[in-house]
């Protein structure tokens, strides 16, 4: 159970490859210590969350697969900032279909 | 600082077991879900800085702190990491002032001892941490 203790505040993922990806925003110019960790505990907790909550919302129980991810990204709220990374797979046929579609709508808008 | 595109990707398999440790034995992630996962935590990262930059910025401080990142986590409606967050924060100031303090004792000890140390190296690197987080915290001193 000390190692539970410990774990608490050391962290998994790299310091400094979290410090990398905050300075590759142009607007950060200095990165105290302490932020960088509070933002790596944070994004451990985010994945753990993020895990958990599929795990809940699958209803399989025993497997996690991207279609959930992709569900659950496109319903909830927060999870908004992640649409364009992690979108709904959809079959090369319905994107097809549904552009012609699209065209066709347009085609409609401008004849009216 | 980041020449390749990898470098901005967190390394899969230290994902991969946090999602593991998170979920009950037996669960299967499939790889393509554990794979957006790691990008979705990159992302997370980049937005987490981009907001809580936004704090920093509105205060005109050049310097990101701690609070800004938890402030952040309001607007990202991610409320409810604040808590595990903060005690988290609290271990660490913990730790750092112990690591702070035992260093100067060693300090003391060598001092008293007429300093003949090849040490040093290792001293002055931790001098330089305690230094940006003390300017981290003159400039947050609003919090």
């Amino acid at each position: 159970m000390a190692e539970q203790k410990s774990e608490k505040h050391n962290c998994l993922l790299p310091l400094s490859r979290i410090k990398t990806i905050m300075k590759s925003s142009p607007d950060v110019t200095h990165v105290a210590q302490e932020s960088l960790f509070v933002i790596t505990k944070a994004t451990e907790l985010f994945v753990q969350d993020l895990a958990k909550t599929i795990h809940k919302k699958s209803g399989s129980g025993k497997s996690v697969s991207y279609k959930d991810l992709s569900t659950l990204v496109d319903e909830e709220e927060n999870m908004q900032f992640l649409q364009d990374i992690i979108p709904k797979k959809i079959l090369a046929k319905d994107y097809l279909d549904k552009q012609n579609n699209t065209e066709s709508d347009d085609d409609i808008v401008m004849l009216d | 600082m980041a020449e390749r595109p990898e470098d901005l990707n967190l390394p899969n398999a230290i994902i991969a077991r946090i999602v593991k440790e998170s979920l009950p034995d037996g669960v299967a992630v499939s790889k393509d879900a554990k794979l957006a996962i790691s990008k979705a935590a990159s992302v997370f990262v980049l937005y987490a800085t981009s907001c809580a930059n936004n704090y920093a910025m509105k205060a005109k401080r050049k310097t990101l702190n701690a609070q800004d990142v938890i402030s952040a986590m309001d607007d990202m409606e991610f409320s409810r990491l604040i808590q595990p967050m903060e005690e988290c924060l609290q271990a660490y100031r913990k730790e750092q002032k112990g690591k702070k303090e035992a260093a100067e004792s060693r300090k003391k000890a060598r001092e008293a001892e007429g300093g003949e140390d090849n040490d040093d190296g290792e001293d002055e690197k931790e001098e330089e941490v305690n230094g940006e987080e003390d300017t981290a915290n003159k400039d947050g001193s609003g919090d």
